[in-house]
Parts: structure tokens; sequence; C-alpha cells
């Protein structure tokens, strides 16, 4: 064992009950030796350059939900953890701006925006722990990507700790801004692999002042027939912030009911979602059934729907091991996707639990089973999205599996240039390393 | 096309001929000054020659060329830029991608369209509104400008407000890096290809890190309704508190626009005038759409903030011809300044919307202080200014000091917070600005990105960073070309 008496030299700039040394580590990985726990911009940035002179390898974690999310290392020598790094810095409510610290739990922001009729709008899974910094770092999004779009949309400015210590801004306060390169884009989504999100701003969107969920079942499960019902759908002048298909062992799980079901979420003036839903009435097919869910209820499926994904926090699965997969595709090929994950589940004989949205293309498969089974029917998922022109990214898997397969999927022509923009932002490695795709 | 013969012992021009045809490179001096600048005319250079590809490989071909020879280079649209990117400074080859203008697929199932760089912006959306679709960004140029363009410039437009600008419509790139390879992101419309987002970075690059050859496009529906509003003010500030007031109410308008005094006495003075009255201090145009069934609700909210502000008049536009009036009137907006001054600058700042009374107030100051007219015609519920420096370049000097007040406008907004361009770009115009609101550490990790994907900066060189050491260029007189 490597000597740790370098870890008294973190006092040089951080209190004693900021650090924390770790006797086990996690199976999910991304560990550290000793946890550090930063609470000002300048603590993070210490760390940061102290690990960057001398060496030392630092993961960066919120609180955890995204740990077995990529990462080839079962520990750092140093986890950065932002739990203490929370809070709002700026609410500008004229503006519709919101600055965050990013360690601030998602939900709790929300929560803070919502007197004034106010959000963020973005849907991650598990809202109520996941922190802002790690929604932004690891792009995570939900069903309402339809209608709000995704981190890029709407994140506008962001205070970036570089592994070196310095910090850089990018983007601003103003909520349309051309000037320079769009650096905020480079740091949605690269895992960590850039620096520490610092500060994340935020424009923000009205809350709807009407909420409702249409189900719509297929017992039939006759995918044409859904196929038909999304394509004529789409093409009315409807606006529904989701559009999202559910695969039978999904729904069964949601509402019950082990079949292919539709939930399209509407959010505008009560007599507008009202409006809407007569549309989802007369265009249906005979066979299809439909349940209409406002209000409380509809908030009540949703806080269900967003902790169905696998949670880094929770303890492991008892029998089996469990994983998240992100499929991408082209919108309408989400069909064929949950289609294949039928016959995939009873090849692998595992549980896949599934749903993707037919007007963003973003699938999320949920696989529960034994070791073996689960990596096969990884690696099914990700030859039909590739055989569909797309990706499969996997979101969760234990460390030991996560040696066993690529998380990322095949390099792009262009890892060349994603290998540049990291060695020049972080060229001894320090942060995140081998977090992201090809190992960068 | 007429065959022209090479006349010209120049080994380069030789070559770049090779590439494309002798009919497809223009390298004569009388046949390069159409290229000396583009949207932004202060600053022109002749550039070494214009070249005019027809494919993704042939761009490939004359960027190797220009790589391993060390021939500075840049690409350009239709031109209409207004911060200067595409002005051949240091005497580029201009690789014009005007012939590259296909529209090569359309998907409506998905949403999406495939279109060549050099297709004009506004054909996109004629070519798919039969079915009822469109394409959102609409920068006020759309009937000539190009979605390369668009893309290089991550340009805006009056309902970005509601949609986004163009980077939140770009699903897929095929880019020329200027190494001369091809990569392809995003694939046919992939939502958020593995890695980082270069299809984030490469937008809004302004020509500096790639040439976009193919370009994948979000498609949108039109709205079942759309209602607009012409909202007349006696008081500035009244129709600055009313944008402050829509946007807080939880209204989010597809469009938000504001002219002032002078920019309403250009627009009535010029081709597409609707009557406004002359002595008013300000008009919003207010446009909202979405459900028809909650259209309504919009509106009245809408006239309640106008009443409440002490509009003088507001009115609801009664048919599709008015609504298209006002906006014709309201979109050549820029040019219309040419019927009440010689020369105009159009600056592009942008600020948190709260603020807007008191930088306008701050303007108002600044042209007083350089004594010349300036007009505000701009974007107001994105914060995104355009104070309009009119002024006359034949009087000795008066360039000179409107560039000084264009430049202290921007300043005005940097110092609330907000930012020195919003959809224009940096290009050449604004390089020094870009020091009011970045560190030097801030621009370095900039030029660090650019020097991954463009190491010998031949692509486009002297855009968009400062010159190192703040040496601030003046006025450059047209020299020959080398």
């Amino acid at each position: 064992m490597l000597s740790l008496a370098w870890i008294e030299e973190l006092q040089a700039f951080l209190h004693p009950e900021q650090i924390k040394r770790n006797e086990t580590f996690h199976p999910l990985g991304n560990d550290g030796a000793v946890t550090v726990y930063p609470q000002t911009e300048e603590e993070i940035a210490a760390v940061l350059r102290y690990a960057d002179r001398h060496g030392k390898k630092v993961a960066i974690a919120g609180r955890g939900t995204k740990r077995g999310f990529g990462g080839q290392r079962a520990q750092a020598d140093i986890l950065l953890s932002l739990e203490r790094y929370a809070g709002i810095v700026e609410h500008a409510a004229a503006d519709m701006t919101v600055t965050v610290k990013a360690g601030t739990v998602f939900g709790e922001l929300q929560r803070a925006l919502a007197p004034y009729r106010q959000k963020v709008a973005l849907d991650p899974f598990w809202p109520e722990e996941a922190t802002i910094g790690g929604v932004i770092a690891a792009n995570d999004s939900g069903p309402k990507r339809l209608g709000y779009g995704s981190a890029r949309d709407s994140v506008i400015g962001l205070r970036v700790v570089y592994p070196d210590g310095t910090v850089i801004r990018s983007g601003g306060k103003v909520v349309k801004n051309v000037a320079g390169y769009d650096m905020n884009k480079l740091f949605i989504g690269a895992m960590g692999t850039l620096g520490v999100l610092s500060e994340i701003t935020f424009k923000l969107r009205p809350l709807a002042k009407y909420e409702s969920v249409v189900l719509l079942s297929f017992p039939s499960g006759d995918l044409h027939d859904i196929r038909s019902f999304a394509v004529s759908f789409l093409d009315t002048m409807m606006e529904p912030v989701c559009f999202e298909l559910l695969n039978p062992a999904l729904a069964e799980r949601l509402t019950g009911r082990p079949v292919y079901t539709l939930v399209i979420g509407f959010e505008d003036v009560e007599s507008a979602v009202h409006y809407q839903e007569q549309w989802v009435e007369r265009l249906r097919p005979q066979t299809a059934e439909m349940a209409v869910f406002a209000g409380t209820e509809a908030s009540a499926f949703w806080r269900t729907f967003y902790t169905v994904a696998p949670n880094g926090r929770l303890a492991p699965a008892e029998n089996g091991v469990e994983a998240a997969v992100k499929i991408g595709v082209v919108n309408l090929d989400v069909l064929s996707v949950l289609r294949e994950s039928a016959l995939i589940a009873d090849r692998c004989h595992v549980r896949l639990e599934a749903h993707g949205g037919l007007s963003h293309g973003l699938c999320q498969a949920y696989v529960r089973g034994g070791e073996k089974d689960v990596l096969t029917a990884i690696e099914e998922l990700r030859q039909t999205a590739v055989r569909l022109g797309g990706y499969a990214v996997v979101k969760h898997l234990p460390f030991s599996l996560r040696q066993r397969i690529d998380v990322w999927g095949a390099k792009p022509s262009y890892v060349f240039l994603l290998e540049g923009i990291k060695r020049k932002v972080d060229p001894n490695k320090t942060v995140n390393d081998q977090r992201f795709i090809g190992g960068i | 096309m007429r065959k022209r013969p090479i006349a010209t012992n120049d080994p380069h021009i030789q070559a770049l001929a090779g590439i494309v045809g002798e009919t497809a490179i223009l390298y004569r001096k009388e046949d390069l000054i159409a290229y000396d600048c583009d949207g932004f005319t202060v600053h022109r250079h002749l550039p070494k020659a214009v070249v005019f590809p027809n494919s993704t490989e042939e761009v490939a071909a004359i960027v190797n060329y220009c790589h391993k020879h060390d021939l500075p280079f840049l690409a350009r649209g239709a031109g209409t830029g207004l911060s200067g990117g595409a002005i051949p400074l240091n005497g580029e080859v201009v690789i014009s991608l005007t012939r590259m203008k296909r529209l090569l697929h359309v998907d409506l199932e998905n949403r999406r369209a495939v279109v060549e760089p050099g297709f004009v912006n506004l054909k996109l959306t004629n070519s798919v509104a039969h079915r009822g679709y469109y394409y959102a960004p609409d920068p006020s140029s759309q009937y000539c400008c190009t979605i390369g363009g668009n893309v290089a410039e991550n340009a805006g437009g009056a309902h970005c407000l509601k949609y986004g600008v163009t980077t939140n419509h770009i699903l897929g790139l095929e880019v020329v890096l200027p190494t001369g390879e091809v990569i392809e992101i995003g694939g046919n419309g992939v939502p958020d290809p593995p890695g980082y987002d270069l299809l984030g970075l490469l937008t809004g690059s302004e020509g500096t890190l790639g040439i976009v050859t193919k370009i994948t496009v979000r498609l949108l529906k039109n709205p079942e309704a759309k209602q607009t509003v012409l909202a007349y003010f006696n008081e500035v500030e009244d129709a600055s508190q009313t944008v402050s007031d829509i946007i807080s109410a939880g209204i989010v308008p597809a469009a938000l626009e504001m002219m002032d005094q002078t920019a309403i006495e250009a627009v009535e003075a010029a081709a597409f005038p609707v009557g406004h009255p002359k002595d008013i201090a300000a008009l919003l145009l207010i446009e909202v759409d979405g459900i028809s069934a909650g259209i309504d609700e919009q509106i009245n909210d809408i006239l309640t903030i106008c009443r409440r502000h002490r509009v003088r008049e507001v009115k609801v536009a009664q048919s599709e011809e008015e609504r298209a009036r006002w906006w014709a009137n309201r979109k050549t907006g820029f040019g219309a300044m040419g019927a009440i001054s010689p020369d105009y600058l159009v600056q592009d700042g942008v600020i948190p919307r709260s603020r807007l009374p008191e930088v306008l107030r701050e303007i108002a100051a600044i042209s007083r202080r350089y004594g010349l007219r300036i007009a505000n015609i701009f974007h107001a519920g994105d914060g995104n200014l355009h104070p309009l420096v009119l002024f006359d370049a034949s009087k000795p000097g008066e360039t000179e000091r409107a560039l000084a007040a264009g430049s202290e406008c921007l300043k005005a907004c940097a110092a609330v917070g907000g930012s020195i361009t919003g959809e224009h770009g940096v290009g050449i115009e604004k390089k020094e600005e870009m020091r009011f609101i970045f560190t030097d550490e801030e621009i370095l990790a900039q030029t660090a990105l650019r020097d991954v994907f463009n190491p010998k900066n031949l692509l486009n060189p002297g855009k968009l960073f400062p010159t190192p050491g703040r040496c601030v260029e003046t006025k450059q007189a047209p020299l020959p070309v080398k």
C-alpha cells in the first residue's frame, strides 16, 4: 500500500472536518482514497491546484446518483464532493435567470423558484437527490425534453474551475450571447473531464398554469398502430411537452398494465390543455385506451417516473445486477429499439424496462439480471442502436462489469479532436481520468 | 458556363483552378472587388482568389491545398454577416459556398432536413410550408442569407425569444477541418452524440474551426394560432417597463420587438411604411403563438400590461396581410436607416432584460456626447439591443466617432452584466471589445480550443479574438492582392 501521508498536506487549505479518509471502496467505483468537501470556489481551486501539481488524480461527485456512469478507476486519489457547495447565488426573477452552486439538489432549486412561478426547464432523473452539477456534467434529461429541450438549451453561463485551479467563465447571465466560442456547450455532458463546474446559470421558463398527463395504452401490442397514431398526432399543431413510449415491462411497473403505453404530457393554460387532450381522443385508434391525470395526480405520476432509473446512492441489487443504457436514434426509430428490447429481454433472460421519446429520439433501458446476461443484453441493445445509425451508452453499471464492456461504445472518427481538447484543458489528466469516451 | 482560360502564372491559382475548374474561380482584381467585405463595410481587403466548389470533396481538396501551402483561407456564404467574419483581411483564398445550395433531404415524420451550406434560410421554410412546417431561426436577412453562414455565426432573429437561436436547431454537421479532413458529427440527427458537444462548439465559431458542408436541422410544426400586437408609447420608459412586465408575468411571446422614435422615422421613410405616428417615443411589436384555445388569454394579459403602462394606442393585427406588413416594416429596419442617414453602424449588445430602461438612457447620453443620432430597433424580449449609430463617412473623422460611440454602447451593456454580441458575432468589429467581458485567461482558454482544430491558424485568421497586447487596429485602406 502506498503511503497516504500526503493527505496531511490537504490541511493547508481545508479544515480537517472537510477531509475524510476512506477505508472501503464503493462497488460502483469512481471513489477516492480520501474524500474532500470544499465549501467555496477557492477551496475547489486549491484542491485541484494541489492535485495537478502533485500528480494526484481527482474524481468529482455531487451526491453520487451517477457514480455508476463511466469510469475505469475503482478509486482516484481524491474524491472531490460538491455536497457542501450548494445554494442559490443569484435569482434575478425579473430577468428569469438563476445562478446556482453545483452541489445544489435539483429539486431544491425548483422549489425555491416555484413561488415566483418559474422553473429550470429540465426534467432529470432522481430530482430529489441529483445535484445540478451532476445533471449538467452528465447531460441528463427526461421525457419532457421534447418541450423543454436539454441542458444545452437552458444553460446560459458557467463558472468552471480548470484542473490547474484557474477559474474560467463561459457564457454569461443574458439569454442570448454569441461572444466568442460557445464554451458552455463544451462542459455540458463532458462528465467532469474538463474541470469542476462551480456555478451554473440557467435561463428560466414560467411554470405552466396547468398540466396533464395522458396515458394511451395499446393492448393490441401492435407497433404499427402506435406508429401511425404517433405520425398523425405529431403532424397536428398540438404541442405536447412529452411523447414518450413505455415498453410493457415499464408500463406494468408504472400503471399496473403490461402493454405498450404512450405518455403524452401537456403544459399550457387549462383550456389549451383540454383542447389538446381532445385531439388525442379524436385521433387514437379504436383499440387504444386513454386515461388522463391532471394536477396532483400528474405530479405523482412524474415523481414515480423519475425514480425508475437506477441510482448510484441506493444499495446494489441483491440478486444479480442492474444497468441503465441510454440509446440515441432518430426519433421514430425509438419504436424499433423498444420492439427489439422485448426480444432481447427474452433471449438474454433479463428484465428490461425501457422508454423512449418518439419525437426526440432518446431511449432509456433498465436491465436487471445475472451478470453475464446483463452484459449480453447491453451488447445486443448496442448492436440494435448502431444498426439504426445510433449509439448506446451505459449510464449505470457496477465497476467490476464496466471493466468487461465498453461503456461508451465505438470511438467516433473525430476522437482525436476530443483528445486534443482534453489535452489542452487537462494535460496531466488530473480530473475524472478515464471517465469518458475513448478513455478520456 | 463560359470557359475562360486561366491567365496567370500564379501556381496557386492554377492549382486551385485544377480542383474546381476554370469557370469556378475568380482571381482578377476587377472580379475580386465584390468580395473585399461582407455586411460590415468599414474594413476592406481583396482576397487572393475566390473559389466556388460544388462538393464536399472539392472543399476538402481546396482546404488541403491551402493547408499544405500555408495559404490563409476562409468560407463565405451570402456575405450578409454584420461583424466582418468573411472579410479577407490577410488576402485569404475565399471559399464561396454559394454553389453548394441543394436541399438534400426532408424527413417530416422525424422533423428534420439536410441542406448544403449555401442553401438560403428562407427557402427551407418555403420548401416545407405546404405541409405546415418551418425552420425557426429567422434572421432579418433570411431571404438571402445562407444556413452555412447561420451556423458559423449562430444566427438569431426576431422569433428566437421562444424558439431559440441556430444552435438550438442544429442536429448534425459534416465539417471539413482546417487540415482538409472531413468529419461527421451527429450523423443523421441522432441526439446527444457521445463525446464533447462539438456541434455546440462549432456553431457560432465564426468560421474559425472548420467549414460546414452539410447541415442537419430540426424543423418545427407551425403553431396553430398566432396573434400580433402593435403598441405605441409616448415614453420609452413605459415601453421598456411593458417588456419587463410581459416577461416576468410568465408570458413567453414568440417575438417582442421594440423601435424608438429615430428608428420609426427611418422605417416610415423607407420601402415598407405602415403609418406609425411620428411623434411616439417607442413602439412594441409583440407576437404570441401556440394552441388557439390559449391565445386569447395571453393577448388579454398583454393588453392589460400595455394599458398599465400608459400605452397610447394598441391594436391586434386583423389579418395575415396586416401582420406581414408590420413585420416587413420591422425586418427591413436596418436598411431603412439609409433613408435618413448616408451611413450607419449597427451594434448588437445584450443586457439582462430588467436593465432596459437604464441602458437605453445611457445610449441616449452616448448619442448626445458624440453628437451622432442613434436609432434603436431591437429584440427587446431577449434584451438584445441594436443601437444604430447614424453617421456620414464623407465627413472627416465621423466614421471613427461612430465606431467609438458603438463601442461605448457595448461597454454600457457589459457594465450591467451583459454581452457585446447577441447574434451578429465578434468578427473583426468587436475583437477588442471581447476584453469588456472576458479576462486574458478566458480568451486564452478559447484560443487553446482553436489550436486543436486549426493548429496553423490558416482558417479565418485574425477574427474573433483581440490582438495580443491590445494594439487597436485602425481603419485599413484596401490593399492590392499579393
